[in-house]
């Protein structure tokens, strides 16, 4: 049984997050190229508002990592 | 660090202070500020004369971008010349402006006619022998022009006649040079009518017969028609020579005379800063302080004692309002790309690129680090480099990515890679330090502890910011700063790494900070703390996106062992490989930005400085300096 929740709860770890910063990105990336196209000037900020997001799926990559370690995978 | 400024004040009697502004310009160093008026102290109004002239300069320039777009203009001068030339420039350019424009209308004219005539020309030749001559009344003929060469097109137009009028028609057809299909149609009189009419219904138009033809057919016209067309030749290339001669005439003229007008209007926007009274005026600005000694000496060698040139006392100015220039060493400037790409410091804070310049590249190495990628990089760094000219962007972002190809180099190294595990198959390449596709805990403990080193820096620095002038804050950032290290302290002892005496000492300082730091910084302290306690933890990213990076790198291998076909292996190996390298330049990048300007720049990083605007000559944009 183990052996098949431990990769299941790691795969949940990084795609549901990775899901919602997919979901954020959708979101931010449309309304930031609107204003892009207004003030090209906000380039800066654009990269760093659709990086922002990013740090969910990241860290659940990492957690999914440390379950996979913990569980000896 | 950003370059200590001067807030310079000149005085002197009004009649030189045209001359003054003049010699400020030519110091080139001084950027103008408004002066507060006081007493008897006015602005400098622009009078009438001086309005008139800038109107006047501004047609010039008008006139000058309108020659400038049809002739090749000389290059500007480095300085600009004597404006003794304005009026004459005026009516100069004015003149020629418009026999150019009265040249291209005609040359429009002649052109359009030479077309057609070509196309007339064109048509005869393609239907000598059965164009109506026009002596008889058997046949009418139409000459027609169908868009597109298709022969659809033809094919329905005789069926379309042949239901309208029998088979008493003949067409004929030649494809023309334009793309068009040109069409002679001959039918008997009594038909014409019926067959215009369907002309009109289908959009075929004739061919228009040129101007002043007096009932001439096609045919009868084809002599004079040629002899036309070598006489719209011989016009055309007299404008040719008339346009020629007119570039000629005020092309060497347009860039001294651009540079000249736009140095004037510099000059009259400058002298509305000035504040005056009836017998004396003030003008007030910012300069680096090198450069004061300079204006200084530049003032008295030409006005001797009657121009008094002051800096005004640091307590006398407010420092935020002072411009920003940032100089760095030769190594750290790239870097200072990065840094303008936020607002810039305001003056009398810290400039955070000589920490950019050493923090970018590391975070882009861990990530990156692969010795093959590297040196891929490395050689599109050079590559870059050598197509920008010293000081420009390109040239920056180059040497920008020369500095994070190094690093990658170097971690690639210590992590024993070269596009993957591709060093150990081949030369049994091995880790130095630490393998990052085994050993995962220990590089995300590396990334956490960079993490937590930038961050204590960043509050460090803040700490710094805020003790000069902003005590209360500085207090809290320095109780926020202590209370890291605190925690870090508790962690290592509950690791034991660090002996386990260490825990409660630490803990207790935890507990007396905390109260110091919600006074200081109020009741969000505490949750700001959260956030720089998690913005450590963001750093994790290092970890995960240079493992993903390896990652890749050995699947591509590993695919080109995995396929059937050795060549089709290393193709689909080469092209994994080709989307790991692009990756790996993007991620590092966007997330070494991110930690800089979210993580770090938040720690201590206070927006608002103005760039530095010095009042000098006009130059062209784009040129250096």
């Amino acid at each position: 049984m183990e052996a098949f929740l431990v990769p299941l709860t790691a795969a949940l770890a990084v795609s549901i997050p990775a899901l919602a910063t997919g979901w954020a990105q959708s979101r931010i990336g449309p309304a930031i190229s609107a204003s892009l196209a207004e003030k090209p000037e906000l380039s800066t900020t654009a990269i760093l508002l659709v990086a922002i997001p990013e740090t969910m799926a990241i860290l659940g990559f990492v957690v999914a990592v440390l379950i996979m370690l913990r569980a000896g995978g | 660090m950003i370059l200590p400024m001067i807030r310079a004040r000149i005085l002197g009697p009004r009649e030189d202070l045209d001359a003054v502004i003049g010699a400020v310009q030519d110091v080139g160093l001084l950027q103008l500020s408004e002066v507060h008026p006081s007493g008897a102290l006015r602005p400098v109004e622009p009078d009438a004369r001086d309005a008139r002239e800038a109107r006047h300069l501004r047609a010039l320039l008008r006139d000058v971008d309108v020659l400038a777009a049809r002739f090749a203009p000389s290059p500007s001068p480095s300085k600009a010349p004597a404006p003794a030339a304005f009026a004459t420039w005026l009516r100069q350019f004015r003149r020629v402006r418009r026999d150019v424009e009265r040249l291209e209308a005609k040359r429009r004219a002649l052109e359009e006619e030479r077309t057609e005539t070509a196309r007339l020309l064109e048509f005869i030749r393609a239907f000598r022998g059965l164009l109506p001559s026009g002596g008889g009344t058997r046949t009418h003929g139409y000459h027609l022009v169908l868009r597109g060469q298709d022969a659809s097109v033809v094919a329905r137009l005789r069926e379309g006649l042949a239901q309208a009028i029998g088979n008493e028609f003949v067409l004929e057809t030649a494809p023309l040079s334009s793309g068009e299909l040109a069409a002679v149609l001959l039918v008997p009189p009594t038909d014409a009518p019926r067959v215009e009419r369907l002309l009109a219904q289908a959009g075929v138009h004739e061919l228009p017969m040129p101007a002043g033809s007096g009932g001439k057919t096609l045919g009868q016209l084809g002599p004079g028609l040629a002899a036309r067309r070598d006489a719209l030749d011989a016009e055309l290339a007299t404008l040719e020579r008339e346009r020629a001669a007119l570039s000629a005439e005020v092309g060497a003229n347009l860039g001294g005379a651009r540079a000249a007008a736009e140095d004037r209007l510099l000059g009259l926007a400058a002298r509305e800063k000035a504040a005056a009274t009836s017998r004396s005026f003030v003008l007030e600005g910012w300069i680096p302080a090198a450069g004061f000694p300079r204006l200084t000496q530049t003032i008295a060698d030409r006005f001797g004692p009657r121009v008094v040139v002051e800096s005004v006392a640091r307590e006398d100015w407010q420092g935020e309002s002072a411009p920003v220039v940032l100089t760095n060493p030769r190594l750290f400037r790239p870097f200072e790309t990065i840094t303008r790409m936020v607002p810039l410091p305001a003056y009398g804070t810290i400039d955070p690129t000589p920490f950019v310049a050493v923090f970018f590249p590391m975070f882009f190495g861990l990530i990156l680090g692969d010795i093959g990628y590297g040196l891929v990089l490395a050689i599109m760094a050079l590559w870059l480099r050598h197509g920008g000219a010293p000081g420009s962007t390109r040239r920056a972002v180059a040497e920008v990515l020369g500095a994070a190809a190094a690093f990658s180099v170097a971690f690639g190294i210590v992590f024993g890679e070269f596009f993957g595990d591709l060093g150990l198959r081949w030369f049994g390449m091995r880790p130095l330090l630490l393998d990052r596709e085994h050993s995962l805990l220990s590089f995300l403990a590396l990334a956490v502890a960079i993490g937590a080193v930038h961050i204590i820096l960043g509050l460090a620095l803040g700490v710094y910011n805020a003790s000069r002038g902003h005590p209360r804050q500085a207090v809290g950032k320095g109780a926020s700063l202590v209370m890291v290290l605190l925690i870090i302290v508790v962690l290592l002892a509950a690791l034991e790494v660090l002996p386990r005496g260490f825990m409660t000492p630490a803990v207790v300082g935890l507990l007396v900070l905390f109260p110091v730091l919600i006074l200081a910084e109020g009741i969000i302290a505490p949750i700001e703390f959260l956030s720089t306690l998690s913005n450590i933890l963001s750093y994790a990213r290092i970890m995960a996106l240079g493992t993903a990076s390896v990652m890749m790198a050995v699947v591509a291998n590993e695919l080109a062992g995995s396929i059937g076909s050795v060549l089709v292996g290393v193709l689909f190996a080469l092209l994994f490989h080709l989307v790991n390298f692009a990756l790996g330049i993007f991620a590092p990048t966007i997330h070494g930005l991110r930690l800089h300007y979210v993580e770090f720049f938040g720690k201590f990083h206070s927006p608002g400085g103005q760039a530095y605007r010095p009042f000098s000559h006009w130059r062209p944009s784009g040129s250096a300096g």
